[in-house]
This record gives C-alpha cells, structure tokens and sequence, in this order.
C-alpha cells in the first residue's frame, strides 16, 4: 500500500458542474432581465410582441439559456477542474442574491 | 358546485407546487442518508421534483395569461394592492428560479452520491433552496389570493378597518 499516495479528492462530472454554473448564470440572468424589464418599458414591448405576453418570452430566454449553456459548458468542459465547493458555494449565494434582489426591487421601486 | 376551468387550473398549479416541494424535501432527506441502495429512489425523487414543478409552471403560466388579468384589477383596487405590487411581481420571477432549481436537480442526482460528498453536498443544497424558494412562492400566492378575497369583501371601503 502506498501511503503517500492521496485520494482523488471527489469531483462533478462534466455535465453537473456545467449545468450548476449554468443555473448560476441563469438564476442572475433572470433577476437582472425583471428588472431591466420593469425599468425600460421598450425592452418589455419588444417581448411582448414576441409571444403575445412579456412573462412568456422572459420563460422561454431562461429555459433557453440554462439548456444552451448547460450543453455548451457540458461539452467543453469547461468548469470541469473548478473547485466544486466554490461552485457550491457561489449557486446559493446567487440564488439568495437574485432573491432578495427581486423583493427588494419589487418592494422599493 | 360550480367548478370553472380557471379553479382548476389554479388549485393544479399550487398542488403540483406543493408536490414539488414535498419531492425535493424527499431528495433532501434520502441524500442525508445517500447508500448504494437508496441511489435509484433519490434519482427517482428528483425526477418528480422536476416532473411536478414544469406542470406547476404550466399550470401557473396558463392561469396567470388567461385568468390573472381579471384578479389583478380588482386587488388594486382593494385595500391589499402589494398583493400585486410586491407578491406576485416577485412570486411570477421567484418561481423561475425555483424551476430552473428543480431542472438541476436530476443532473446533480445521476452522480454516485454514496461515495461522492460533494456531490451530495450538491443535491442537498439544490434540494434545499427548491423547498426554501418554493414554499416562499407557495406563501405568495396565498397572499395574492387572499388580496382578491379581501377586495370582494371589502369593495368601495379601501381603507376602512
């Protein structure tokens, strides 16, 4: 048995740490994009004249987004060799700041 | 009884949240205790999670283009106007996240969580924020609800106590 050698520290696969930082770029995305869109009226008629309701076209850019990116990022491996902790760690501070940054929004503006 | 389409599409679209919810909780759990035995049922529960938040969005989407229109006149005009301004506004947006959440988590689900930590570090924390964003959209949409239903009663007396 050779003692010196260390275990592999665990990892994510490909495509979970692809889809995880696609969900972190998505979570932000969709927060910003309400917000730009109750901010400048423009951007919210041009998704409107785009499925007939803005809320329709804000769904489908966050589904296309996440399964876009989630297959980009899956297939060039790109985020392979992040640490997974921090990946981790930066979904659930993105999901509490695009949180708070809807109600805060909402409740202020 | 009386039961229109837009009652059924409403009380589809929070039972199939609540379903949701309740399956990522069983994630959360089933993970705490991640063994080669419990594998396919944490990826079977994640799938439902997935499964009933899309039928939620369905749901909801379908309801709130068609059905909600009406609503929203009448919360603001009642005494509970934030019903709209803050809760649903942010309720319409917050659920996105939970969805996109729910789509995660069976990804995160196919990797051997018996062995791998951080992987089931992984699925409790997604399984964890869907239970946390989803009840809050559940809340959310009791209080939007409960703006129709203080409007109804209390038409033309906003303000009086």
């Amino acid at each position: 048995m050779n003692s010196v050698t260390a275990p592999d520290s665990p990892k994510l696969t490909a495509a979970t740490s692809g889809f995880v930082l696609a969900a972190i770029i998505v979570v932000l995305f969709n927060t910003a994009l309400a917000w730009t869109r109750d901010a400048y009226a423009p951007l919210n008629d041009f998704m409107k004249s785009l499925t007939g309701n803005p809320w329709i076209a804000h769904c489908f850019a966050d589904l296309i987004l996440f399964a876009g990116l989630g297959f980009i990022l899956t297939k060039t491996r790109a985020v392979e060799k992040t640490d997974p902790n921090r990946l981790i760690g930066a979904l659930v501070g993105a999901v509490a700041v695009a949180a708070l940054g809807l109600v805060l929004w909402f409740a202020v503006v | 009884m009386n039961i229109t389409a837009s009652d059924a599409i409403l009380l589809a679209h929070a039972t199939f949240g609540v379903t949701g919810c309740l399956a990522a909780l069983w994630v959360f759990v089933e993970a705490l205790n991640a063994q080669p035995g419990n594998g396919a049922r944490i990826r079977t529960a994640a799938f439902v999670t997935a499964l009933s938040m899309a039928a939620a969005w369905l749901c909801g989407g379908y309801w709130y283009v068609h059905f909600y229109p009406a609503d929203r006149i009448l919360i603001l005009k009642g005494p509970w106007p934030f019903a709209h301004n803050l809760f649903m506004e942010t309720k319409e947006h917050l659920f996105l996240i939970t969805a996109i959440l729910a789509f995660l988590l069976p990804v995160a689900a196919r990797e051997k969580l018996s062995s791998n930590a951080v992987a089931r570090k992984l699925v409790l924390a997604v399984a964890g924020l869907i239970v946390i964003t989803g009840l809050a959209v559940e809340g959310s949409g009791a209080i939007i609800e409960h703006g129709v239903k203080v409007a109804l009663l209390r038409g033309g007396s906003k303000g009086d106590r």
